[in-house]
């Protein structure tokens, strides 16, 4: 009998937690996933505080090979992916996060399974980097290096530019019962920033629901696109090989 | 009689886990996430031979084949990289002027790199998966992704044909079941056909020691086919390289710019020496 009371009061149990956790949604509190949407008002930038060697005229030259980079469809890459205008989808595996814009732009992976970067010896610098990721407390943090100092756009939020020396780190939080994504990125890169550039984002969770919509074309042999992007007397945007410093 | 109670109790404790826990899907070994690689496991030696095995698709008369017989870009080569010269030349170049080989190279289309058509039937890039209780992200190194939703949510309707349609899935005990439908009209390896109202159906199955993928393809649409044409692809785990003594395997990003004029030439005829 007491065994039969026993059952009933862990079956009673199970049910409820079972129940509760399917009526909250509560997301896992190590699990990123979900959609998120970066709103008008998600992005608290401070202007980065730049070396003297950092000037005007490469800056412009950095402005150039982005543009060239949109005009030609290439890969975007970070910082852009994680601000592309449309909501990022983000999936926590057991080895891996993955990171996806509704864009032509390359997904992101932030590996879960090393602790140590892929070696220079066999990675070929990528606009996204190579990125491994490991939990802090309630903190996802993840390191990413191996950047490509050209391709894609290369502008920084706040000023300066990633480069083959940039380093980025990121802090991935979630804040208000799981409603808000924090992601705080550090840059630092000794040819372009004085101190550690911070800046924060924050995305809104979209509903469970939502369906990424399928890329708009990027069609880079669209003649009425290109006059768009590159008006007459205007400016051609720089090939790569001018943007180089 | 406490022993007894104690185990029926710990028989039940699974039930009271939270549902995402017990929702990841297989064990690790025969976890589908991670990178992979198509394989040509019967040594067919090109991505010809490699379309060719594919049984022809049974089409109801009338209906007119779509995809080449060995598939197109879905059956064979690595394609999707751009579009093809309009005018080959039938002649050897002069010295200095270039074979150009992709009169349009990077522009993928359907968006840009694919959208995630060049996923419905990957070729010879790299393929990654990541799992989550509530979806599958399908990625390719050379562009594209595809979402297979795993929350129970239904097709949606009314909805626009894209390149890799609307995709829901579920496991069956190891294997990811995935369906898709809402795909625009196009061919299909094997010489099938698609419209949005086809009905793809494919099987992710891991072997048991995690090493090799095999990836079944049903179509299915009593308007196009006698019978439901079925094929597979095969898959091995990424080679592992060597990353300063430790194997390691990831996705690697293929890069393509249009506006680099080297994209549309592979070979340039170098200064002819002709010997007198």
């Amino acid at each position: 009998m007491r065994a039969c009371v026993l059952v009933l009061v862990s079956l009673a149990a199970a049910s409820t937690m079972r129940a509760g956790s399917a009526a909250q949604e509560a997301p896992a509190p190590r699990d990123i996933s979900g959609f998120w949407e970066l709103n008008f008002d998600g992005r608290q930038v401070p202007r980065a505080n730049l070396l003297p060697a950092v000037t005007r005229a490469k800056i412009d030259a950095r402005a150039k090979g982005d543009a060239y980079a949109i005009r030609w469809c290439n890969l975007l890459g970070l910082p852009f992916v994680m601000d592309p205008g449309r909501p990022l989808d983000i999936r926590q595996g057991a080895t891996a996060v993955i990171i996806v814009p509704e864009n032509a732009s390359a997904p992101r992976y932030l590996y879960l399974n090393r602790t140590a970067h892929v070696s220079e010896d066999i990675f070929d610098p990528s606009t996204n980097g190579d990125s491994i990721a490991r939990w802090d407390g309630d903190t996802l943090v993840v390191d990413t290096a191996g950047f490509h100092g050209e391709r894609g756009i290369t502008t920084i939020p706040g000023g300066g530019f990633r480069t083959e020396k940039s380093r980025l780190v990121e802090r991935y939080r979630l804040v208000k019962d799981g409603a808000i994504l924090s992601v705080t990125f550090t840059w630092t890169d000794p040819t372009v920033f004085r101190t550690p550039h911070s800046y924060e984002y924050r995305y809104h969770r979209l509903p469970a629901t939502y369906e990424p919509r399928q890329w708009l074309p990027c069609d880079p042999y669209d003649e009425e696109r290109a006059r768009f992007l590159e008006p007459p007397g205007a400016a051609r945007p720089a090939g790569r090989a001018i943007s180089k410093e | 009689m406490r022993s007894r109670t104690v185990a029926l109790v710990v028989l039940l404790l699974p039930m009271a886990s939270p549902p995402h826990a017990r929702a990841q899907g297989p064990p690790p070994a025969t976890r589908l996430e991670g990178d992979w690689v198509r394989i040509d496991p019967d040594g067919a030696g090109s991505f010809g031979g490699l379309g060719a095995s594919i049984p022809p698709a049974q089409l109801l008369p009338g209906v007119t084949a779509g995809g080449a017989r060995g598939g197109g870009r879905g059956g064979g080569g690595r394609g999707g990289r751009g579009a093809a010269p309009a005018a080959p030349s039938t002649g050897p170049n002069p010295e200095g002027v270039p074979y150009i080989v992709v009169a349009q190279p990077c522009a993928g289309g359907l968006g840009g790199r694919s959208n995630g058509a060049l996923l419905v039937n990957p070729d010879s890039g790299g393929v990654h998966f990541v799992e989550h209780k509530d979806e599958v992200i399908f990625a390719g190194e050379r562009g594209g992704v595809r979402h297979f939703y795993l929350d129970r949510r239904s097709h949606p309707s009314p909805w626009t044909p894209t390149p890799a349609g609307h995709s829901v899935g579920r496991y069956e005990d190891k294997t990811l079941v995935v369906e898709t439908v809402g795909m625009i009209a196009g061919g299909v390896p094997g010489g099938g056909v698609r419209t949005p109202e086809t009905r793809l159906l494919e099987r992710f199955e891991v072997s048991p020691d995690g090493q090799r993928l095999t990836i079944t393809y049903t179509w299915d649409d009593p308007k196009v086919y006698q019978k439901p044409h079925v094929y597979r692809y095969y898959f091995e785990r990424s080679p592992m390289m060597n990353s300063g003594g430790t194997p390691v395997s990831y996705a690697l990003e293929e890069w393509c710019d249009a506006g680099d004029p080297v994209e549309k030439q592979s070979i340039v005829p170098p200064k002819q020496i002709i010997k007198k």
